[in-house]
């Protein structure tokens, strides 16, 4: 067969399978109802197509004509009189829209889409709001007819849906799935062989709700889910520009484990780390929150320009903000109007304004901690009385250095950077295309909210401590939405608004509108109890069922939208670490204190930058993953392999695409080979149990599950090969049992060492090793 | 929305011409067309791309991080000698853009080059003495006089060259390139960056992030190759461990992971039984890629005494030709140390002692195999240097700041016209006066030589379809044949 006729068949294979594939996915974006509905159907294409030049945005604005608002349309008249159709429809390049040369795409079914609604008359609902700026409303909960498979709120709007969809949820997963599923989301570590059999030997009704009681209590529980809070905050050790100089943040993370442990609720979470240091009771631990806003990058090298920088570290928060409290791109409105949303660009420098008060410098000192800073007691964190109060930072003092570098004054590793306000504020602008020299000094901008995200109350104070009111105030139409559908994408690996980060108009519209609002009122009317809502979400039914892949399931929901099947999902970077050196008896839990520095590949800082890593030692290299040294511009290259964030700006969603790396760190990094060597070393202090029981009890250990009798002659046939291999070559046998720094058991025979730590590092290979099912 | 959909049914062609969704579909492809039909890491170009007819089939970047002085290398302004210690006029150069290194200085002082500059080839172009090597291939390479930047530190300067825009978290040159065509050798990764440093002063940091993937899914990330421990971060099995044991190990693996595959039908498992083969041929192909005994004496020799050297850059280069023959797509070089604020003659004079003639060899090299028609050569920093002498001014020495506004490139290879010099900069190599070219121009040119149309290689992120050249960039088409 020639090259041609190949690449034919080819194209034909590919034309057909996205044929099938994009009209499935398709179902998704709530297309489900015969009749168009405004909000669904039509704005989403409208603003995907149009709003580039037909949406919030003056400035690009053509033909004065905007799509985006309804009473500027029904005044243009362009549903009913025909124009509008005519664009869709003509032939004529100069007349047909989206013009070709605009790069704006409007795919056949959607132009189709439009069509047909113009047809039907255009309604366009004269209350209409974009869903997600509306609050949440709580609905009741709808009828269906498996009452029985419903044990709360959750599961009567999943069942509802799969009802109408006819589907059925699937099966409820065996108790050993279960057990670990809820142990690694909890805590981000596997369940031990002890706590499956009492599970599994636990016939109360209330068994699971005991043991997810028992999780929710574990200070593992604040460790895993600081995490999250950390890739989002942008977290890490170093500065993050140029020569990436150190700084001590680990006091803020202390702080995050135990308000995560405590379960602080969320709206006083949120409030001291926006103005902890605002507060009227005012704490030093309040004061230690903020530093969620000092997390941001800071640039040392020499030669930039202070004031140039300051712009980005304020920009920063507010874009930080913008994404965890309110799902919004806020930034998209730092050098114009936002294209979809509504919002200016006067409204970003609005919110700027809030963070541009900091007594900060532009640029930061030769390492260690950036102005403003606060002396850590060395009882950190059991402090005094008297050293629990909030303590003034000194202001920044910059001097010249080397030639004209203007560096502020360095806080060494007894201190920590918190928000602090300068006595007079700096003054806010408008600046032209983001650019920090061109501010439009023809209006000072104060401090405020746009309208349309929520109502400002009189009694707040306009500054950041107001902000944090507005943010957690219970009529806000975004935070609880926001935050409850991260909860939901951390337990079934996809929000119910997809785009976790965006819920403004180009965000994905909610596959479950109405379960994310009783969600969210159920947080607020919960008094923002995370840990109650994490206890809600996995004790429904939904989380509880089975996941594995129906055909139909496979066909139709890829991504399990519709939710008839539990979570399955690769772990996190960390947790896959970190469960190694758990099955391994090698995890060394100690919770808090400043960063440790594991296993790094040799020459790793040193052969692209001019610093060089200073390995830990002892226990240290067997720490959570959550406490390893976070060099920005060259984070921890097997978390990278995994997907981790790079701590650059804030990051709440992340893609899980499987590579050969990943096979390569699995398989061959010093980390997971000396787990391998542990692993086999407690299967050999089984001394009663015969190969295959010691083989089955590694298994069963990284995977909470017994092999299967076939499973286990594969490896058992594997052992017994691998032993012919080693004997007589325990030289050999040494050099593997060599890697990593701790020192295997010199009592132990080497040959069936070794040859027990390749089965190890089979099973630590295993798919399964490394998914929660 | 629409494009996400879009984007994930694509997603979807690709892991199911991967063989990963559909077994049955690969197997009947792979009978058709051959196990080695394109079928890499990344997989398969996007739909619709090539949007043209590609001139280059592959890129190396040979980036000089740190910024080579244009006025000691390629921008020769003999004028200047008689203006040694003269003020650099400020309606030429304001303070505004200084960078603060310098910006307090009291004076600014002309500091002609004190390299000599002579003409070579049959075009004539100018180039300065520590380029001999060079010079032998001049009428190959388009020098551009006329680039310019907005940026005047290092770390967003190299970071908008890579990724398009100052600001972290953009997906770099090189995983665009692979994200749209996909990957030629199935045992390679698509894109592959290797860093090296000169044999004199240390240099600029370098970053993960200018060969990252930013927004775009991870496996379009660049493969770091190493200048220490393993070519490929835990590339080889551990030791004590045999290859004949890695076998058994993954056949084992591979049978109990498709078990689970069964259980749960979960395409992700085929995908990550299918990337632990690539890494077990990835475990061969590489070592055999990075062995030069291959390679003749001759060839050797043209790419100088430092060839054989790993982490050096004239190892790098030869590496990057042999990658280049493999059919990686993207290669980005990275050299350190161009970053002369002080003592500038002897410093650029080491960093071409390093670079010029492993440069000039890969050019050759890639000629003499007929590589050169189908890969595009770049050559470039971040920025420019200062004509004003940063610090101390001497008949001899001169240090000088870094410096936006003009900077020389050059491109050979793929059509580019060769022993071309194209755009001009002013009397003092401060300010472009013809034929500018901005960072997202060279950007737009290095996609449109293979065949990508910049505007329309897109992803859509927070809402917004991103591309590399952000919302600028013109193909400088004055310089392709």
């Amino acid at each position: 067969m020639n090259s041609e006729s190949c690449l034919d068949i080819r194209l034909m294979v590919i034309f057909t399978a996205g044929m099938v594939l994009s009209s499935e996915v398709g179902n998704f974006g709530g297309l489900l109802a015969d009749d168009l509905q405004f909000a669904k159907n039509v704005r989403p294409i409208l603003s995907d197509a149009c709003y580039s030049c037909h949406g919030p945005d003056e400035k690009s604005r053509e033909g004065d004509l905007r799509l985006d608002d309804r009473g500027a349309v029904m005044k243009a008249d362009v549903l009913t009189s025909g124009t509008l159709l005519a664009r869709l429809t003509s032939d004529d390049p100069d007349v047909r829209m989206p013009p070709v040369d605009s790069n704006r795409r409007l795919p056949d079914k959607d132009r189709k889409q439009l069509i047909r609604w113009l047809n039907e008359g255009g309604q366009w609902p004269e209350d209409d709001q974009h869903w997600a700026f509306v609050a949440p409303q709580r609905p009741a909960l709808p009828e269906v007819q498996n009452e029985s498979w419903v044990r709360g709120g959750i599961d009567a709007f999943v069942l509802s849906r799969l009802e109408r969809e006819n589907w059925q949820p699937a099966i409820r997963a065996d108790k050993a799935t279960l057990l670990r599923r809820v142990t690694f989301d909890l805590t981000g570590l596997p369940p031990t062989i002890a706590e499956l059999d009492s599970f599994i030997g636990d016939s109360s009704p209330q068994a699971y709700e005991k043991a997810v009681d028992r999780l929710l209590d574990s200070s593992r529980y604040g460790e895993h889910m600081a995490l999250l809070w950390m890739e989002a905050s942008r977290y890490a050790d170093t500065d993050g520009y140029q020569n990436d100089r150190l700084r001590y943040m680990w006091v803020w993370r202390d702080w995050l484990i135990k308000a995560l442990n405590d379960n602080q609720p969320f709206d006083q979470f949120a409030i001291e780390q926006m103005a902890g240091d605002l507060l009227p009771d005012r704490t030093f631990l309040t004061q230690v929150a903020t530093g969620f806003n000092r997390n941001h990058r800071i640039n040392s090298e020499g030669g930039s320009i202070p004031d140039e920088w300051i712009v980005e570290y304020v920009a920063d928060r507010v874009e930080t903000m913008g994404t965890v409290f309110l799902g919004l791109t806020l930034n998209c409105a730092r050098c114009h109007d936002h294209k979809y949303d509504p919002i200016s660009q006067k409204n970003f420098y609005r919110f700027f304004a809030f963070f541009n008060n900091i007594a900060e410098a532009g640029l930061g000192p030769n390492n260690g901690n950036s102005p403003p800073f606060i002396k850590v007691p060395k009882s950190w964190p059991n402090l005094s009385d008297e050293e629990s109060r909030f303590v003034v930072p000194d202001p920044p003092v910059v001097k010249l250095q080397q030639t004209s570098v203007p560096r502020p004054q360095s806080g060494s590793n007894e201190t920590v950077m918190v928000l602090h306000e300068l006595e007079q504020p700096r003054k806010t602008y408008v600046l032209k295309r983001g650019q920090y020299d061109q501010p439009d000094q023809s209006e000072r901008l104060r401090p405020a909210t746009p309208t349309v995200l929520g109502t400002w109350r009189e009694d707040w104070p306009v500054n950041r401590l107001g902000l944090a009111k507005w943010l957690t105030d219970p009529s806000h139409p975004l935070t609880a939405r926001v935050t409850v559908n991260r909860m939901w994408q951390h337990f079934f690996g996809i929000g119910l608004v997809k785009t976790s980060e965006n819920f403004g108009v180009q965000g994905e519209l909610p596959s479950h509108p109405e379960l994310l609002d009783w969600l969210a009122t159920e947080f607020i009317g919960n008094d923002w109890d995370v840990k109650s809502m994490h206890r809600l979400i996995v004790t429904s039914a939904t989380y509880r069922q089975d996941s594995s892949l129906s055909e139909k399931g496979k066909k139709l929901d890829p991504e399990n939208r519709l939710l008839a099947r539990g979570p399955r999902r690769r772990l996190s970077p960390y947790s896959i670490r970190d469960a190694a050196l758990f099955s391994a008896g090698l995890l060394v839990e100690k919770v808090g204190g400043p960063s440790v520095k594991p296993y790094m590949p040799p020459g790793i800082w040193k052969s692209v930058s001019n610093a060089k890593y200073q390995q830990s030692k002892g226990d240290s290299l067997y720490r959570r993953s959550l406490y390893t040294y976070w060099r920005r511009t060259l984070p921890p290259p097997t978390m990278m392999a995994f997907n981790a964030a790079a701590r650059e700006t804030c990051v709440v969603r992340k893609d899980r695409t499987t590579t050969p790396l990943q096979a390569l760190t699995m398989m061959n990094n010093r980390t997971f080979v000396e787990a391998a060597r542990f692993l086999a070393e407690r299967m050999m202090a089984k001394g009663k149990l015969n190969s295959s029981e010691k083989i089955a009890w590694a298994f069963r250990q990284v995977t909470s599950r017994f092999p299967t009798s076939q499973e286990l002659e594969i490896l058992t046939k594997d052992v017994m090969v691998y032993r012919r291999d080693f004997a007589g070559q325990d030289e050999v046998a040494r050099k593997l049992l060599s890697i990593g720094e701790k020192q295997y058991n010199k009592k132990l025979n080497v040959g069936e060492l070794a040859a027990l730590t390749l089965i190890a590092n089979t099973i630590l290979n295993l798919d399964e090793a490394i998914t929660k099912n | 929305m629409q494009e996400l959909i879009e984007y994930s049914a694509r997603e979807k062609r690709r892991a199911f011409l991967q063989g990963s969704t559909l077994g049955l579909g690969s197997l009947a492809l792979g009978t058709l067309c051959g196990a080695e039909q394109n079928r890499g890491p990344v997989g398969n170009p996007l739909q619709g791309l090539p949007h043209a007819a590609a001139r280059a089939k592959r890129v190396i970047y040979l980036f000089q991080s740190g910024g080579p002085s244009q006025m000691d290398l390629f921008d020769y302004k003999p004028s200047l000698a008689d203006r040694f210690g003269e003020e650099v006029p400020k309606s030429i150069y304001p303070d505004e853009r200084k960078t603060t290194m310098t910006s307090g200085q009291n004076s600014f002082p002309v500091a002609p080059s004190t390299l000599k500059f002579r003409r070579h080839g049959k075009s004539g172009i100018w180039l300065g003495q520590t380029l001999p090597h060079l010079a032998q291939v001049v009428d190959d390479i388009c020098v551009i006089k006329s680039m310019h930047t907005e940026a005047i530190n290092h770390d967003p300067a190299a970071t908008l060259f890579q990724t398009g825009s100052v600001i972290p978290g953009r997906p770099s040159m090189g995983s665009w390139v692979s994200y749209g065509l996909g990957s030629q050798n199935e045992n390679l990764p698509a894109f592959v960056a290797l860093t090296s440093n000169g044999t004199g002063k240390g240099g600029q940091p370098l970053y993960d992030r200018l060969w990252g993937a930013g927004f775009l899914p991870g496996r379009f990330q660049g493969v770091k190759f190493r200048g220490q421990g393993d070519p490929i971060l835990d590339l080889y099995n551990p030791s004590g461990m045999t290859r004949e044991q890695r076998r058994r190990m993954l056949d084992s693996l591979g049978e109990l992971n498709n078990r689970q595959a069964n259980r749960f039908q979960d395409p992700e498992i085929e995908t990550r039984i299918a990337q632990y083969e690539l890494a077990f041929r990835m475990q061969m192909s590489v070592p055999e890629l990075i062995d030069f005994k291959s390679e003749s004496k001759n060839t050797l020799d043209m790419y100088g005494s430092q060839v054989n050297t790993v982490g050096r850059y004239a190892y790098n280069c030869l590496l990057a030709r042999r990658l280049a023959e493999r059919g990686v797509r993207f290669i980005q070089l990275y050299h350190r140390g161009w970053d002369a604020h002080g003592n500038a003659p002897k410093q650029i004079t080491a960093q071409c002692r390093d670079t010029d003639q492993p440069t000039a060899a890969l050019i050759q090299d890639l000629k003499q195999r007929g590589l050169l028609e189908d890969t595009l050569i770049v050559w470039g920093g971040e920025f420019g240097r200062t004509i004003y002498c940063q610090g101390k001014l001497t008949k001899l020495s001169y240090g000088r700041d870094h410096h936006p506004n003009c900077f020389s490139y050059w491109l050979a290879g793929a059509g580019v016209r060769g022993g071309m010099s194209y755009g001009k900069t002013d009397d003092y190599s401060v300010n472009v006066v013809e034929n500018p070219v901005h960072v997202h121009d060279l950007q737009a040119t290095v996609l449109d030589q293979l065949g990508i149309h910049h505007e329309k290689l897109t992803f859509r992120h927070q809402g917004r379809d991103y591309r590399l050249t952000d919302v600028h960039g013109q193909v400088v088409r004055d310089i392709l044949s």
